[in-house]
């Protein structure tokens, strides 16, 4: 990892893009290339012994992900440390930066909306470089339209990923607004959190893509879980997690409603797999890999 | 449970920029209406034209409409927005930019144009638009 000694000017930010519970993302212009990025630090207690194991070892799983370069997760183009005192360092990270978000793009698109194979090939590149992350053991943990980039030409290109478990390590935590719509059931009740965790959220934008609104928009995470349960029926009891809060006898029971009244630009492959994607079990949703087989994608 | 964030202890520049560059058209309009300068610098001394989205077509349109200058360039890089825009892509906003009077032979410090930083990214359709001016 670099260590920054002094003012470096490589960076200039010029606009804060996001901020809270992480510490702060900058959109800020690289003055070699003239290009934006995206920087995003995180401060990190250090002792005698220099930054935590913890935090250099998942900078270099980044770093090992960048030798791919992958055609569908942004580039890792710099890693800076600045001592701030002797407790605390503040590690950035610099990233690629897309001047275009799935939010903006699906907005975009005149009515009646994307077309459904631009749906498709969006669809793949998603899973592509979610199956990419996944099978280097990464998870993403917060996939949502905003951190979904799409370049001029439609490249589909993931954003944030990785970086919840930096965060989490060390951050101090401050209370932050963050949407659930995207969160699966097993986060909702506090369970587990595994790669399926990003296909529910995948799931919940494939939706999306179709309704050009949110499918899920709950207000709390009660109200989130009740709204999938209304759409995909109360989970049995043996699917229930077990030593959770919130009991399953706290939702009425529901059975599932056919997906394509709440879809209904989908085909029926499509329909098919949303319907894996958005599965209760996280033991029993599809994974990327397997997505990227599914029928929906033939021809 | 909102997307997005307030900055409520922001100057509003500071959020309007914010909210030009994540996207945000409605929030864009709604701190304009509030009184937010749309020529106003931010803490970084840029303005929410040089900052935003660019591929956010409907940030630059409302941001237009209300007098954005879009001749206002970088202060180290000598990039305007259309600079950005055309290295981008972003031929929606291009045009619009250049609707809005942007200049297309604006030269930034390396002594190029919006349409030479196009052609290094190979956006075709940036490269015809602009030369066909």
């Amino acid at each position: 990892m670099k260590m920054a000694h002094g003012t470096s000017v490589q960076y200039e930010p010029v606009a804060e893009i996001g901020g809270g519970a992480y510490g702060t993302v900058y959109k800020a212009r690289d003055t070699e290339s003239g290009k934006f990025v995206a920087l995003k630090s995180v401060r990190v207690q250090t002792d005698q012994n220099g930054l935590p194991v913890s935090t250099v070892r998942e900078v270099a799983l980044l770093r090992r992900l960048e030798q791919f370069d992958h055609p569908n997760v942004v580039r890792l183009m710099d890693v800076c440390a600045t001592q701030r005192s002797e407790q605390e360092t503040k590690v950035t990270l610099v990233f690629e930066h897309v001047d275009q978000d799935l939010k903006t793009y699906l907005e975009k698109a005149p009515a009646p909306g994307l077309p459904p194979g631009r749906i498709k090939d969006l669809m793949r590149q998603l899973l592509c470089g979610l199956a990419f992350l996944h099978s280097n053991r990464v998870m993403h943990r917060d996939l949502k339209p905003e951190n979904i980039l799409v370049t001029s030409q439609g490249q589909v290109k993931l954003a944030d990923f990785g970086l919840a478990r930096i965060y989490s390590c060390h951050m101090v935590l401050t209370p932050v607004v963050v949407t659930l719509w995207y969160r699966p059931p097993e986060v909702l009740l506090q369970s587990s959190y595994a790669t399926p965790v990003d296909i529910w959220s995948t799931g919940c934008i494939f939706a999306e893509m179709f309704r050009r609104k949110p499918l899920f928009c709950g207000e709390s995470e009660v109200d989130q879980l009740g709204k999938i349960i209304k759409v995909i029926g109360l989970p049995s009891e043996e699917e229930w997690p077990t030593n959770v809060t919130l009991s399953r006898k706290n939702f009425p029971s529901a059975s599932p409603s056919p997906i394509t009244d709440f879809v209904p630009e989908i085909n029926e492959s499509g329909a098919q797999l949303l319907l894996k994607m958005l599965t209760f079990d996280p033991t029993k949703r599809i994974s990327a890999l397997k997505a990227l087989e599914h029928p929906y994608f033939q021809n | 449970a909102a997307r997005g964030r307030t900055f409520w202890t922001m100057p509003l520049e500071d959020e309007l920029t914010a909210a030009a560059a994540k996207g945000d058209a409605a929030q864009v309009r709604s701190l304009l209406g509030a009184g937010a300068q749309v020529n106003g610098v931010n803490c970084f001394g840029r303005t929410a034209l040089q900052v935003m989205m660019m591929g956010s077509t409907r940030v630059a349109q409302i941001l237009l409409d209300h007098g954005a200058d879009p001749n206002v360039a970088d202060g180290t890089t000598g990039a305007t927005p259309l600079h950005d825009a055309a290295r981008s892509g972003f031929l929606d906003t291009v045009r619009l930019l250049v609707r809005f009077t942007a200049d297309p032979n604006a030269r930034d410090q390396a002594d190029r144009r919006p349409v030479d930083l196009a052609r290094d990214e190979c956006h075709t359709d940036v490269v015809a638009f602009l030369e066909s001016l």
